[in-house]
């Protein structure tokens, strides 16, 4: 099977996982976010742009069960999934946790630019006291699941000569 | 510069995926395609619906697992809790055949007595909001049982939301604690009128515009207001008196109300086919 089935495999996957397990896990009303997930993953596992391409792929599947503007989700996870991958082309050797220490900063960013771009694009209420709690809670929840992700990430990307993650 | 090219590349297309996100957004912002943009979301969810209920059914054993790993000190006193009342339950057992029909005729007596003649369509709550920014559920019913956007959700309490997204077989229900959510209510002993809005999941809602004359009680009941216009049918309930108090200086009272219903266990919900008078 080449990258190109398997990667929306692995996005459909992550979808179900999303729709049918993690919405019902929640810690104060705050659940995590596979899709996010996706993106930072990608971008740790494949570079700036496959982070940037998987990262808007995912977005946009997200974008389609929520009720904000179409594209908010898929500019945002494009963003982080590209920046992963940008610092992660700095990175000169794997450790176990690398992939959850960037999932925890990466999905907090995450969170936090859906917020704020939210309310540049009109849903103001994004933008409200508990939102760093919420980033906080979708960062910690995301960095748990950021190993077996990168994982999964990596059998979806295929090998890579340069690739520094999965080990 | 086959190396520059390389390092160029990743940000053209960086360039070209915002600039498409930025499209959709003001496509959806603008409502140029906003009908097109509601077919496909609408689609996508009802191609994802028999997916999801396959999916469920092997995977929510597995979500059950962690949310109850998450919740384990609840559970533990929830478990002891249920002991202590399955004891003097026990003891209450000769009593409840005769209790349980006295039970379910008071219910069918109460059964959305406040809905009227309004056609209704009941619905099972399928999942969750999708986000962590927004407060809704999806029900198992859509355009193909009667269902439309901008309908009125009720349970046997009262008020839960409206519907805001729908296709064929699902429909999206903001629920009345969402920020974004505002609904015409009326104060049942003074019948003066104000506007509930939604303040957060744990947050009770606020009401605005009554006046600081008006004698507000605790626990008063306050239900939908109805007026010309209102998305809402009249006498819904929507909540009870938390608080009430008048800042110095202030024209208007501070007003806090709880939903009457609870959000967090709701399994099933009726659909009134409802639309305001023009």
């Amino acid at each position: 099977m080449t990258a190109r089935l398997r990667v929306p495999l692995v996005l459909l996957l992550v979808l179900m996982v999303q729709k049918s397990v993690l919405e019902d896990i929640h810690v104060h009303d705050v659940r995590p976010d596979a899709l996010l997930l996706l993106a930072v993953c990608a971008g740790l596992v494949g570079g700036a742009e496959v982070g940037a391409v998987v990262g808007f792929a995912a977005g946009l599947l997200a974008d389609m069960f929520v009720l904000a503007p179409l594209g908010l989700s898929a500019m945002v996870f494009a963003l982080v999934g590209f920046a992963v991958g940008a610092l992660q082309a700095g990175l000169l050797r794997a450790a176990w946790w690398i992939p959850p220490a960037t999932a925890l900063v990466a999905c907090s960013m995450g969170v936090l630019l859906y917020g704020v771009l939210g309310a540049v694009v009109g849903q103001t209420q994004f933008v409200r006291p508990q939102l760093l709690t919420t980033a906080i809670l979708v960062a910690l929840m995301d960095a748990a699941l950021a190993i077996p992700l990168v994982r999964v990430t990596g059998w979806a990307l295929g090998p890579r000569e340069k690739r520094v993650y999965p080990r | 510069m086959a190396v520059q090219r390389r390092a160029v590349r990743p940000r053209f297309v960086l360039l070209l995926l915002v600039l498409t996100a930025i499209t959709l957004l003001t496509l959806d912002e603008r409502g140029t395609g906003s009908h097109v943009i509601d077919r496909v979301r609408g689609d996508a969810r009802d191609a994802f619906a028999p997916v999801r209920d396959a999916t469920d059914s092997v995977l929510q054993p597995v979500g059950n697992f962690f949310e109850g790993v998450i919740h384990y000190g609840d559970l533990k006193a929830e478990n002891a809790r249920l002991r202590e009342q399955n004891q003097s339950l026990r003891g209450q057992a000769s009593q409840a055949q005769d209790a349980i029909r006295e039970r379910q005729a008071l219910l069918d007596q109460l059964d959305l007595t406040y809905v009227g003649d309004i056609p209704k369509v009941r619905s099972r709550i399928v999942s969750t909001a999708a986000s962590n920014f927004e407060l809704s559920v999806e029900i198992d019913r859509g355009t193909s049982n009667g269902v439309a956007k901008g309908m009125p959700v009720v349970s046997g309490a009262g008020l839960v939301g409206r519907v805001v997204e729908v296709s064929h077989h699902r429909a999206t229900v903001l629920l009345l604690t969402d920020p974004t959510f505002s609904v015409g209510v009326r104060l049942s002993s003074s019948q003066d009128v104000g506007v509930a809005n939604g303040e957060g999941s744990r947050s009770p809602m606020d009401v605005d515009l009554i006046s600081r004359d008006t004698k507000v009680s605790k626990d008063e009941v306050v239900v939908t207001s109805g007026l010309q216009q209102s998305v809402f049918p009249p006498g819904i309930p929507v909540g009870k008196v938390v608080d009430a108090h008048t800042p110095p200086g202030a024209l208007q009272q501070n007003v806090t109300i709880d939903p009457v219903v609870d959000l967090q266990r709701l399994e099933f919900v009726t659909v009134l086919q409802w639309s305001p008078k023009s």
